[in-house]
Parts: C-alpha cells; sequence; structure tokens
C-alpha cells in the first residue's frame, strides 16, 4: 500500500514496482546515510521454483537532491545479471547454499553500481553478489549469513546490498481497501447500512508474512551534500531530497527467431517513489501512471491532490460524527498546507522547535531527510508527531508508522502547525489501522540493511 | 555518431533487410501478432492502405517518384529535415538490431532505436518506400 501496485500500469510490471522509499540517518553509523528502495510487492515467500529477481532489463536508480530544486545531484544506479549455472535442470539449487559461491546456487543474480555526478558516471562496483532468496533449513540453512555476506563495501567508504528483505512496511491491507475499514473503529464505520461490525477490531499486518527485494546503499553524509559540511539543524543545506525511479528501454519487441524481447532506445521512467502513499493514496486513478512517469519537479500539477486530499472527504462520511472539524474544514474548501508542507516542500524553520527539513519552493514529492538531525536512542515509529525529530517525515525510518502518522495528518492532526485557530477531532489524534512496528513478525536490523531477514518459503504460512 | 550517417546506412539497407526488421512483431508460428501492441500488423496495414497515396504524392513532389518505385539498391533518398538525437546512438548499435517505430505513417517520421540511442527521422518519401514495400507481402 505504501506504493505496492498503486498504478494500473505499474501493477503489471511487478520487477519495476517501487513499493517503499527509506532515508536515514545510519543509527550505529551517524556520519553516514542509509538509503532503501524496494520492489516487487508482496512477494510470496515459497514462490519458487523461480524465485524472485531483480529485473535484468529494468534500470534501478535512487535519486538525491542537495540544492532544493528536485533534480538528482546524485544518483546510484543499479543494473542487474542473472546467470544460470546449469540451464540443464528446473532447479534454482541442486544442494545446500552455504555460500555465495556455492557451486548449488544455479539461478543467481549480479549487479554493478554508478554514481551519477556532475555530469559524470563512476562505476562503484560490478559482479556485486546478491544473497538468494530464503528457501528453507535445507537450501539456505543460515540465511543471515549468507545475506551478510552480500553485504558489499565500494570505494569511499560506502556499503551496498540488493536482495531480498522481510517487508518492513505494515499496514492493515485488507481492511483499508474494504472502504476505508479501520479495524480498531469499525463499529464506527458507516457500513453502508449493513451492519457487518458491532465492535472494535484489532488490526491485521497483511504483509506480515511477505517479502520484498531491497537495494539499500549506506554513504557518507559529506559525499550527499552540497558543499558539505552542513552540521547545523538550522542550516537548509544540510536537508537532502530522495527518491527512487525504476526505467526500461523504450522499444521492446518480441524476437521470434530468438524467442527473447529485444529491448531498445533510451530508458524511460516507468515507476517513482518518495514519500509513502502519495502515489496511492492522493493521486486519482486516472493520473497515476503519468505521475509514475514523471520527475518530482513536475509535481506542482499534482498540488491540489495533496492540499484537498480526497481521504481528509471520505473520512467524516464513513465515520459519521467522529470528525466534524474536519468535516468543516473539507467543506470550507481550505488547502492543507500542513500537508503541502509535510510532503511536497518540507517543514520550514519556526514551524516546529528545533526542526526543519524545507527545501525551498518547489512543490516536489521526495522524501525530506535533514541530516544534522542525530538519530535518537529510544525511537518513536510515530516520528515527528510522535515528538522524536529523526523520523518521518524526517526522512523515514525503516520501522516507522507512516500509515498512522499519515492517517492522523489527513485526519487533520497537524492542521494547528499552520493554523493555531484550527482544533483537530479527538478522533484525529487516536486514528490508526491497529498496527506497530511489533506487528512485523521478522522484525528489523540494528545494522545495515536495516531491513529484516527475509520469511523462508519453508516456513511460511505457518 | 553523426545522424546523417546512420539515416544514410539506413537507406542503403536492401528491401529484404528492411523487411526482416519488420518482422519481429509477427509470430510466424502462430500468425498473429499482438493485438494490443501499437506496432501491430494490423495497424501498419490499415495505415499503409489509408496513407499510401499521400506517401507516395510527397515523394512526388520531392522528385523521387521514379526511385519510389526501384529497388532500394538503388539511389536513396535523403531525409526532408536533418535527422534528431533524441538520446545519443553509439556506434555499436549500428550493428544492430535496430527497431523502427512508425507511429504515423501520415507525416513520414518515424524513429529508430538502437542500443540506448533514439534518432528521429522525417523522411516521406523512405516511409512511402517502406509501406509499398510491405504492401508486396499481401
Amino acid at each position: 500500500m505504501s506504493s505496492h501496485r498503486e498504478a494500473p500500469e505499474i501493477s503489471k510490471d511487478p520487477v519495476a514496482d517501487s513499493t517503499d522509499v527509506y532515508a536515514f540517518v545510519s543509527p550505529d553509523d551517524p556520519s553516514t546515510v542509509t538509503l532503501i528502495a524496494n520492489y516487487i510487492p508482496l512477494q510470496g515467500p515459497a514462490g519458487g521454483p523461480n524465485f524472485y529477481a531483480f529485473g535484468d532489463d529494468v534500470l534501478y536508480e535512487i535519486h538525491v537532491d542537495n540544492d532544493a530544486d528536485a533534480e538528482p545531484d546524485v544518483t546510484f544506479q543499479f543494473r542487474f545479471q542473472t546467470t544460470f549455472a546449469d540451464p540443464d535442470t528446473f532447479l534454482y539449487n541442486t544442494g545446500p547454499i552455504l555460500s555465495l559461491s556455492s557451486p548449488n546456487w544455479n539461478n543467481r543474480q549480479t549487479y554493478s553500481v554508478t554514481r551519477v555526478q556532475n555530469g559524470r558516471s563512476d562505476v562503484l562496483g560490478s559482479g556485486l553478489a546478491c544473497p538468494p532468496c530464503n528457501i528453507g533449513p535445507l537450501s539456505t540453512p543460515d540465511y543471515p549469513a549468507l545475506a551478510q555476506a552480500a553485504v558489499n563495501s565500494l570505494p569511499g567508504g560506502i556499503k551496498v546490498f540488493a536482495g531480498q528483505r522481510a517487508e518492513g512496511f505494515y499496514v492493515d491491507l485488507g481492511a483499508v481497501f474494504d472502504l476505508g475499514d479501520l479495524r480498531p473503529f469499525e463499529n464506527l464505520h458507516a457500513q453502508y447500512g449493513m451492519n457487518v461490525f458491532s465492535k472494535a477490531a484489532p488490526g491485521v499486518n497483511a504483509t506480515a508474512q511477505l517479502n520484498v527485494h531491497s537495494i539499500a546503499i549506506q554513504v557518507p553524509v559529506s559525499q550527499l551534500l552540497w558543499g558539505s559540511p552542513h552540521d547545523k539543524v538550522t542550516d537548509q543545506g544540510s536537508v537532502i531530497g530522495v527518491w527512487t525511479t525504476a526505467s526500461r528501454q523504450t522499444a521492446s519487441v518480441w524476437d521470434a527467431a530468438e524467442r527473447a524481447n529485444c529491448n531498445s532506445g533510451p530508458f524511460h521512467q516507468v515507476s517513482r517513489l518518495a514519500n509513502p502513499l502519495v502515489n496511492e493514496v492522493l493521486i486519482p486513478l486516472g493520473s497515476k501512471d503519468r505521475w509514475n512517469t514523471l520527475p518530482p519537479s513536475a509535481d506542482k500539477q499534482f498540488a491540489d491532490r495533496v492540499t484537498q486530499p480526497e481521504l481528509a472527504g471520505l473520512l467524516p462520511a464513513l465515520y459519521p460524527g467522529v470528525f466534524p472539524n474536519l468535516a468543516k474544514l473539507v467543506a470550507a474548501g481550505t488547502a492543507r498546507a500542513d500537508l503541502e508542507a509535510i510532503l511536497l516542500t518540507g517543514i520550514p524553520s519556526g514551524i516546529v522547535a528545533r526542526f526543519q527539513n524545507y527545501t525551498g519552493p518547489v512543490l516536489a514529492d521526495m522524501v525530506r531527510l535533514n541530516t544534522a538531525i542525530a538519530p535518537t536512542a529510544k525511537p518513536n515509529p510515530l516520528g515527528l508527531i510522535g515528538g522524536d525529530p529523526a523520523g518521518f517525515p524526517n526522512g523515514r525510518r525503516v520501522f516507522d508508522d507512516v500509515v498512522t502518522v499519515e492517517l492522523r495528518a489527513i485526519a487533520g492532526v497537524t492542521v494547528p502547525l499552520v493554523d493555531k485557530s484550527f482544533t483537530p477531532d479527538a478522533a484525529a489524534g487516536l486514528v490508526t489501522d491497529g498496527l506497530t512496528d511489533a506487528s512485523v513478525p521478522s522484525g528489523y536490523l540494528d545494522e545495515f540493511p536495516y531491513l529484516g531477514v527475509p520469511y523462508s518459503g519453508f516456513d511460511t504460512p505457518k | 555518431m553523426h545522424p546523417q550517417t546512420h539515416a544514410e546506412r539506413a537507406q542503403t539497407s536492401p528491401d529484404e533487410a528492411q523487411l526482416d526488421h519488420a518482422q519481429p512483431g509477427f509470430d510466424s508460428e502462430h500468425g498473429t501478432v499482438q493485438e494490443n501492441s501499437r506496432l501491430s500488423r494490423r495497424s501498419l496495414l490499415r495505415g499503409a492502405a489509408g496513407v499510401g497515396a499521400v506517401g507516395l504524392a510527397a515523394a512526388a513532389g520531392a522528385g523521387v517518384a521514379t526511385a519510389a518505385a526501384r529497388p532500394a539498391s538503388q539511389p536513396t533518398m535523403a531525409p526532408a529535415t536533418k535527422p534528431v538525437t533524441v538520446a545519443a546512438m553509439p556506434e555499436t548499435a549500428m550493428a544492430g538490431p535496430l527497431v523502427v517505430y512508425l507511429r504515423d505513417t501520415t507525416t513520414g517520421e518515424f524513429d529508430v532505436f538502437g542500443g540506448t540511442g533514439q534518432v528521429r527521422i522525417k523522411n516521406p518519401a523512405l516511409v512511402s518506400q517502406l509501406l509499398k514495400n510491405v504492401q508486396l507481402a499481401w
């Protein structure tokens, strides 16, 4: 849901479908920033014998803007290559995979990393190994060790990992997409007169046993900032904007002689993602595919979809009497400057004490991270609205509860940031889909790449 | 790569080679073309039937009507305007495969894709010649 299958076209192209973007100051190495882009949504862990893999024909990129124009200043490109050790067997592996060089591993991927900066491309690494997918106790008996071996060091103090991870994004997809049901409040839902729910219920994490494919790169902060150092929170130069894109070549023709697609021409963008739920929830169906092809710098045309979100009008309708103040705000046609700041410009200085992640007036969907804000020792998954300035929407950590944060923001809890006269509804500060970071069975890692060990096919579903 | 060089080379290709380039969209085993493809055989033929005369007229206007009726190994037709490099095409791409996308046969404009490159060429006479070659397959 963060951006899983969020648009009609990309939902048919999972390997190019970005699902989540994370950007945070690394808690175990605050001199670095970790950037993660997830792809291939909702993977069933037992999906063999051709387990999930990145697209060899897809150009994956993570972009960083460091001068507030919503254009990429530093881009990391990732290209993958699949090889079959033995094409004469149907097996993914012919025995236990005990190392990344295991001769038993038949279907493997390697990748290259290229940095594009100042008009120059530098290949930082090539032939880098992805780990296999987590199959089970016979095939991948020590999966954490395999994955750790796939953490590669690149020149300049950069670390990189590309491979399967447990889905760290938690959301009650089943309820939310059933006409906006939030189980903890479903007795208050209008229910279209059907009276299906008589009492509240706990949330259900629809992604609890699913995997994704992650591209994670950890980079010294100084390599991402313009004219660094920028080590003061108030320094606008300390803020970066981050997003990911996936691109495919323009022409694709089925070559009947070769029995393969012939891909040709320049790459064109087919997927884009920064802040969670923007394209998913705010952009209307008829514009979602186009949004995916555009750069963040073109987002001004969608600004009204952010400042007048459809969901803000739905909440009072679906939960009658629960959001009266929000209903009045919507009825008045008030543009939501709070949402514009959170999602499109960053929050300027003077709004929240000792905080800013403003990148200037260019309206652009980017994950904005103030790199001068140190990681918190006891992070709050509600991030800034939970009093933790190191969390969403100051960047995004792997465990941040972005669904609750955005639900509450849309429900009006952040309006007083820009309009002190507005009193949020009592429910606005309570609304949630009923999940927390504890709803992720695999948990998270304390070290790079931070997302948890993927669920194995053998053990899933339980 | 200078796009003029590319255009010149493309024009000296024999007719058979051009037809071969048109083949990949056609699945000879099943005798069909993906109907959802914008390069489908049906749409190409429909376009050829509808605008072939327009293309031919353009060729005649350029004083190469007889050339359009000759095999492509004969003296070639120059593009109407200088080809535009949409994305730089590496020299190695010239070895192929190349993909030609003729979105609207009435304009005489088409795109050639090779490697990660793309060149846009306006050449109504060449389009006319191409359509006549397609008609030979009917």
